[in-house]
């Protein structure tokens, strides 16, 4: 073939195939699956998504979502793995903690002027509370659909046979401190059952530990994440009585001791709302859900947050954002709510919320929800959080042992984590 | 051969055809080594010179700069001296055990093979479940503390603190395998022929000095085999540590592999993960010349 | 060493021997009777024996947690595949190395030996880089290929070089005589005498596959494509908090299979495993 009749072979080709390869923009966009990955399994959470998903198929009826629940152990390295593959999916849940390595890193699409531009989204109604770790010079990069402060689920039963006053009780006397709840525990540890657990803790995940030290005013890191604050004056009060309060009160089990509150073995549990899922159905013990104790510090509530963004640069990235914007809606909002605290003011009233948590009592919901979203802080992330964790995690080992030295241990964890943070 | 009168020998002489069939059947294995072990090694020392963004998508060029991490990693003297330990502990206890269990099953006893087969079981069991099963036992409430308590006696924190952490992953691991090394030791004490044992006898030499003076030196071969793969093995044991310890307590469990997937892929460093690797590579390497420097000199056993 | 023993001397070595046992067959006992307690019962003391309680839902809630009949399949398909390639491979290639002779045979001899000395540990990164160009993450191939073709089957051609060695050639000659060809003095001749070494290689490889574990954690990334290893350790409720008494339902049911083979089929494992050319 000559080079002039090459040419107009490939001319013509084009001219064939130009508006096939238009046509078939219009094509692809006639059958769309998103796919989520979650990290919870449970079944209730899954029907309720699909009935959002649903819901989304009435008006877009080429878009099918899936939801992909990752093992929730691994699920930022398993998620980043597909990430690496490139295989993305279209949306993900993403945990407080590894906020700032998702929305700095330019893999998310932003939200904020398709949110805007949906009509009845309201994107105000959102408080700035909430939206501040997920967005980035004044865009949001994901939404912060599950806004969940940490309380304390109580085991009457348990309280009473040690002849310690009850949490409430100790409420409506203005006793709830600390002192007076690892008091509690001990009574109860000393009774036989066990005393506190902090839920997810297992002596590893040790920024569940924020529930605890933020009572003290103790924080990991400085605001801006530069400066390890482990040796601070409040985080060595808080860590020295916490380790009082396991290794010479034994309030809280140990290092490897498996102590499960919901299956009634101990007196209290400091974790999530959502978890109210676990209580017993069969023979129940009378429980109770109330704030945190007052620290040192004052009063205050801790927020664990997870959010979901959507994967910037997918062939279906808009439809996804799109999506996004319809599931956390006002309507759905308030659907997710009966699982996921929600972020928006609006739905932050006891009527509200108790309409959907069956569960909870209003007071509890007041006391609990409303109160911990409005004043929480959420738990400090950091960009490179699997190193910063994994090591804080190491150097923090030494700490759980009985004759542990508190000051030299948290030296040490500033020692190995002071060069990470500073970088 | 009556080819060999013809004027024009074909170009497929049997040597000919045997070379092909020979290049035929080494084929696989050998594309496969190339691309699954030559190639991919090159491409280590490759990536070991760069840093790879995942989040990002960026692979930028970052020269020796790994290396010099490596140097000044404060983790790694531990992760090194964790490792040695791991792997002497378990080369020792691994050998010693598989070598009293031979003993014990080469003897006239009746219902010898149940013993043997139970002994060998754990081989068969799924590595992880077995782990897990462990894992289970050693929490600080667990079934080993629990039966401990029974006889009052207060059980140590297993997999909480430095040592018995230590001890745990490599008791798990030896219990794991070493029905492996027992049965070949085995094998090579049956090797052992009987007429030596009868002229020592005859000499009036004790058990033990038989065992000393012609056992272990005629199943040397071996031990020395068996060590070798034992001591690769342990430099390549991964799921126990993931599951039982995390590294911890501390980084006094954090192997090398295990560092190396940390590395590589928790915090995805993917460049620092591939300078762990040739780490890895060149240790293994000395490990087994020295091995085979050994091999040499006790050759003299070998038939 | 076989000599008579006195009374006395077998009775301490039966005594020796069960309490040397405990440690080889408690975690299997503790396995299977822990997964059907009820999870308040799972760190009772004293520690029971025997199941106080019995709640048999354990081992329906591992097929609701995780889809693992589908993780079973995965593990067992990947394990057979695994196996039959390399047998295939290895006993070709161990052929050849024997018994063929043609030029540069010990380098390459040698270069695939290298195999030995680079545990996929070490390639681990650019395999995950080049399965990834391939398009192959999350899929099962990373796990059937590399075993079958790479570093962990040079183990096998290793021994059944070392079989095809010592084997006598006269019979081979007698073939060859007879004008068979090359593959079918392999396929006829050779490969059914090789039968004691193929079958430790199977066992070997087939352990070998069914046991990976940082590899499947490495290239798959959904829950339908797991395999059993990386399966076993998910067994957490919504949230991440450990279902010991699940988890080891799903560990039982991994186990149990494999050691009821193993048991029934103990004589040819064993002796299997003894002939492969290990010893010295």
């Amino acid at each position: 073939m000559s080079r002039l009749s090459a040419l107009k072979a490939t001319a013509a080709t084009a001219g064939i195939l130009l508006p096939l390869a238009w046509g078939g923009v219009s094509w692809a966009q006639d059958a769309v699956n998103l796919r989520m990955t979650i990290w919870s399994a449970n079944e209730a959470h899954l029907a309720l998504f699909n009935e959002i998903a649903d819901g989304f198929k009435q008006t877009h009826p080429n878009v099918t979502v899936t939801f992909e629940p990752l093992p929730y152990d691994n699920y930022v390295t398993t998620l980043t793995t597909q990430i690496a593959g490139g295989n993305p999916p279209d949306l993900a849940w993403i945990f407080e903690t590894s906020a700032a390595d998702f929305v700095n890193s330019g893999a998310l699409a932003p939200l904020t002027d398709a949110f805007t531009n949906t009509e009845g989204y309201d994107l105000a109604d959102v408080t700035d509370a909430a939206s501040a770790l997920w967005t980035k010079d004044g865009t949001l990069y994901a939404y912060p659909f599950s806004t969940s402060p940490f309380a304390v689920f109580v085991n009457n039963d348990l309280v009473s046979e040690a002849g310690a006053k009850t949490p409430a009780e100790m409420i409506e006397a203005g006793e709830w401190t600390w002192d007076n709840a690892l008091a509690t525990a001990k009574a109860v540890a000393d009774n036989g059952k066990e005393g506190l657990v902090i839920r997810d803790f297992n002596f590893q995940t040790w920024q569940n530990l924020t529930a605890f030290w933020r009572g003290w005013g103790a924080n990991a890191w400085s605001e801006d994440g530069k400066t390890c604050t482990f040796t601070a004056q409040p985080m060595v009060d808080a860590m020295t009585r916490l380790h009082r309060a396991i290794f010479v009160d034994g309030a809280l089990p140990g290092p490897g001791e498996n102590v499960d509150f919901f299956a009634g073995d101990a007196a209290m549990t400091i974790t999530q709302i959502s978890r109210a899922s676990l209580l017993p159905k069969e023979d129940p013990f009378d429980w109770d859900l109330v704030p945190l104790p007052e620290g040192p510090a004052g009063k205050y509530s801790v927020i664990g947050q997870a959010a979901i963004g959507a994967f910037a640069n997918r062939p279906n990235t808009d439809v996804a954002v799109e999506f996004l914007g319809y599931m956390t809606n006002p309507e759905n909002s308030q659907k997710l709510a009966q699982f996921f605290p929600p972020a928006r003011a609006s739905l932050l009233n006891a009527e509200t919320l108790s309409t959907t948590n069956p569960l909870l009592t209003p007071e509890q919901i007041e006391a609990v929800v409303v109160n911990g979203i409005t004043n929480g802080q959420v738990i400090s992330g950091h960009t490179n959080f699997a190193q910063i964790q994994q090591t804080v995690r190491a150097s923090l080992d030494a700490l759980w042992v009985p004759d542990a030295d508190v000051t030299a241990v948290l030296q040490s964890v500033c020692d190995s984590v002071g060069p990470l943070l500073a970088r | 051969m009556s080819d060999i009168s013809q004027q024009k020998r074909p170009f497929w002489t049997i040597a000919r055809k045997d070379a092909a069939a020979g290049y035929l059947f080494i084929a696989p294995q050998l594309i496969g080594i190339i691309t699954f072990v030559l190639i991919p090694l090159g491409l280590v020392f490759y990536y070991s010179l760069h840093e790879w963004n995942v989040l990002a998508n960026t692979f930028t060029f970052v020269g020796d700069a790994n290396y010099q991490m490596l140097l000044r990693d404060p983790n790694l003297p531990p992760v090194l001296l964790a490792s040695a330990i791991f792997s002497a502990g378990l080369v020792v206890v691994n050998m010693s055990l598989a070598l009293l269990l031979a003993v014990l099953l080469d003897q006239k006893l009746k219902g010898i093979v149940v013993f043997r087969t139970l002994f060998f079981s754990p081989v068969v069991v799924s590595l992880v479940a077995w782990t897990i099963v462990w894992s289970f036992l050693l929490q600080a409430n667990g079934g080993i503390n629990g039966i401990l308590q029974v006889f009052g006696i207060e059980g140590p924190n297993w997999l909480r603190t430095p040592t018995t952490a230590m001890i745990s992953v490599v008791v798990v691991q030896v219990f794991k395998n070493v029905g492996l090394n027992m049965i070949l030791f085995l094998a090579a004490l049956q090797g052992v022929p009987k007429e030596l044992y009868e002229a020592a006898r005859v000499d009036g030499a004790s058990r033990f000095k038989q065992f000393r003076r012609i056992t272990l030196p005629m199943i040397s071969p071996t031990i020395l085999l068996t060590s070798i793969i034992t001591i690769v093995g342990s430099l390549q044991v991964f799921a126990q540590i993931a599951i039982l310890t995390k590294g911890g307590p501390g980084v006094s469990t954090t192997v090398l592999v295990y560092y190396l997937y940390q590395q590589a892929f928790q915090f995805n460093f993917f460049g620092y993960g591939s300078t762990l690797s040739i780490l890895l590579f060149v240790i293994v390497a000395v490990l087994t010349f020295i091995q085979w420097q050994m091999r040499k000199r006790i050759v003299f056993y070998e038939n | 060493m076989k000599t008579d023993l006195s009374p006395r001397l077998r009775v301490a070595l039966y005594g020796l021997m069960c309490v040397l046992l405990i440690p080889f067959v408690f975690p299997t006992w503790w396995m299977v009777t822990s997964s059907v307690k009820p999870i308040s019962d799972i760190f009772a003391f004293p520690p029971d024996l025997w199941p106080r309680r019995f709640d048999f839902s354990t081992y329906s809630r591992v097929f609701e947690l995780q889809p693992f009949a589908r993780q079973y399949w995965n593990s067992a398909y990947i394990a057979a595949l695994v196996t039959a390639g390399t047998m295939v491979v290895s006993s070709m290639a161990g052929y050849a190395f024997a018994r063929i002779r043609f030029p540069f045979s010990n380098t390459i001899f040698m270069v695939v030996l290298l195999g030995l000395l680079i545990p996929s540990e070490v390639t681990i990164v650019p395999l995950f880089q080049m399965f990834l160009r391939w398009g192959m993450i999350n899929t099962h191939w990373p796990l059937i290929l590399v075993p079958i073709f790479g570093a962990p089957s040079v183990f096998a051609t290793f021994v059944m070089r070392q079989f095809f060695i010592a084997l006598p050639g006269e019979l081979e000659e007698a073939a060859r005589v007879d004008g068979l060809g090359r593959f079918k003095i392999f396929w006829i001749i050779a490969l059914p005498l090789a039968k004691p070494a193929l079958g430790a290689v199977a066992i070997f490889t087939f352990l070998h596959s069914w046991n990976l574990y940082l590899e499947p954690i490495v290239f798959l990334s959904s829950t339908q494509m797991f395999t059993l290893p990386q399966a076993l350790t998910q067994f957490t409720d919504a949230y991440g908090g450990a279902m010991w008494n699940v988890q080891l339902a799903a560990a039982t049911m991994t186990a149990v299979p494999v050691l009821i083979v193993f048991i029934v089929a103990q004589k040819q494992f064993v002796e299997g495993l003894a002939h492969t050319g290990l010893k010295g």
